[in-house]
């Protein structure tokens, strides 16, 4: 056994390179430039909503944006921070989850009442919703494919905590995104559909990301 | 009271008692400052120093799992971390303290381990598999324990704590709720006493361990 041991040393330390030590602030600022870059492509393909400065008047498109923004800001920081092994994701996904519950609280005072309940359902526009998630869940791609590329390199030890906090961060930057272009402003159909899409990523990233970044 | 063989007390009586103890629990301990260091300089490419940061982390790392796994593991346990300390070197910030990263991802490798044992059968063994025999470290064992009777209680348990159990002064003071200046003399009496009593012992004579129990 000691044999073993020692052989083992002798192997790691005749291997060893030098490494630079991974501080979250480099993770952060890397995924700020994909992010960037991210939105300048969007915009090259699909452009901006056409109606955006009459957009940008209305608090509930204001609310739409830093909702979530805010929301993938705290879940990038809990995904990078969870890449420390001796750091848990746990109090950031608390966090996310009262941001969350901030957000519908402030998008219901907002306009999301409008109304009253009668003409919920016609608000949701299910055709519109469809697409919002399939937009949101593929402009989360990206993000999500360089946040399991930091879990890599990373040492996240609770791994399903990370790849939930990724999931969201993907799926609320993919929000972002897609606020650009999105041209529905209701807080109700905000909460519902781009909830959805974000839940969806969130299980996506929580049952596929723990398996690709296993160390 | 355990009897003390003469074989056993022959095999005990060459060497200081201090280093018979010692032997138990011969890990080096290092203050984790100082493992901070190492693997700062490790992650500079330094080898020398990484090489006695792995020497000095594997008695950690074997206790650690000694005491969670079962003893077929624990080699097995203690390489796993090692390798994982090396590949995930980059995630140490030098910056922060190395004793909570390093026992984050030995707890992390006790969790697949135990993932991958439940995941694996066990066979039940049959009813006349033969086995080693064990008379020698259970009788060691026993005598340890029975020269250990002799002393007082906290002198006792300080060498248990930290010459068998491999505990730090510190440590060892927070169980005890002993001052680590007292554990410090409680061991050192301890030893001395100890030796005395296996120098005292005829050549032929009777067990003064199991006179004293």
């Amino acid at each position: 056994m000691a044999d073993n041991g020692d052989a083992l040393i002798d192997s790691l330390a005749a291997g060893l390179t030098p490494v630079r030590h991974r501080t979250a602030l480099r993770d952060e600022m890397a995924f700020a430039a994909l992010a960037v870059v991210e939105v300048a492509v969007y915009l090259a393909l699909r452009g901006m909503r056409p109606d955006m400065p009459v957009a940008m008047g209305h608090m509930a498109f204001w609310w739409k944006a830093v909702s979530l923004l805010v929301l993938a800001v705290i879940a990038v920081a809990t995904t990078i921070a969870a890449l420390d092994p001796a750091r848990s994701p746990r109090r950031g996904l608390r966090s996310l989850a009262a941001a969350a519950a901030v957000a519908v609280a402030v998008g219901w005072g907002v306009d999301a009442a409008r109304g009253g309940s009668a003409g919920l359902i016609a608000r949701l526009d299910w055709r519109d919703g469809l697409d919002c998630i399939a937009f949101v869940i593929g402009c989360a791609l990206p993000a999500l494919g360089a946040l399991a590329l930091l879990m890599r390199r990373g040492a996240s030890t609770d791994p399903r905590g990370a790849a939930t906090a990724a999931g969201a961060a993907a799926a609320a930057w993919g929000g972002v995104v897609f606020t650009l272009d999105c041209p529905h402003d209701d807080p109700f159909y905000i909460a519902v559909w781009f909830a959805a899409a974000i839940a969806i990523v969130m299980v996506i990233a929580r049952l596929v990301l723990p398996r690709l970044t296993r160390w | 009271m355990v009897s003390l063989r003469l074989p056993v007390v022959r095999l005990l009586a060459p060497l200081p008692l201090s280093a018979i103890l010692a032997e138990a629990g011969r890990e080096t301990r290092v203050a984790a400052a100082e493992w901070g260091a190492l693997m700062a300089a490790a992650q500079a490419g330094h080898g020398g120093a990484y090489r006695r940061l792995l020497v000095e982390i594997r008695p950690w790392l074997l206790r650690y799992y000694a005491r969670r796994l079962p003893p077929g593991c624990v080699d097995d346990a203690v390489q796993e971390a090692m390798i994982a300390v090396h590949t995930k070197r980059a995630t140490f910030d030098p910056a922060r303290p190395f004793g909570p990263w390093l026992a984050a991802i030995a707890r992390y490798k006790w969790i697949d381990r135990l993932r991958a044992m439940k995941r694996t059968a066990a066979d039940a063994l049959p009813d006349d598999i033969a086995i080693g025999d064990h008379e020698t470290a259970v009788t060691s064992a026993s005598v340890l324990t029975a020269l250990l009777a002799t002393l007082k209680g906290p002198q006792a348990t300080a060498i248990r704590l930290v010459k068998l159990d491999g505990l730090s002064i510190e440590e060892a003071a927070a169980a005890t709720g002993q001052s680590p200046s007292l554990v410090k003399v409680n061991i050192h009496r301890g030893l001395a006493r100890l030796t005395a009593t296996l120098a005292a012992l005829p050549e032929t004579g009777s067990d003064p361990v199991s006179d004293h129990g």
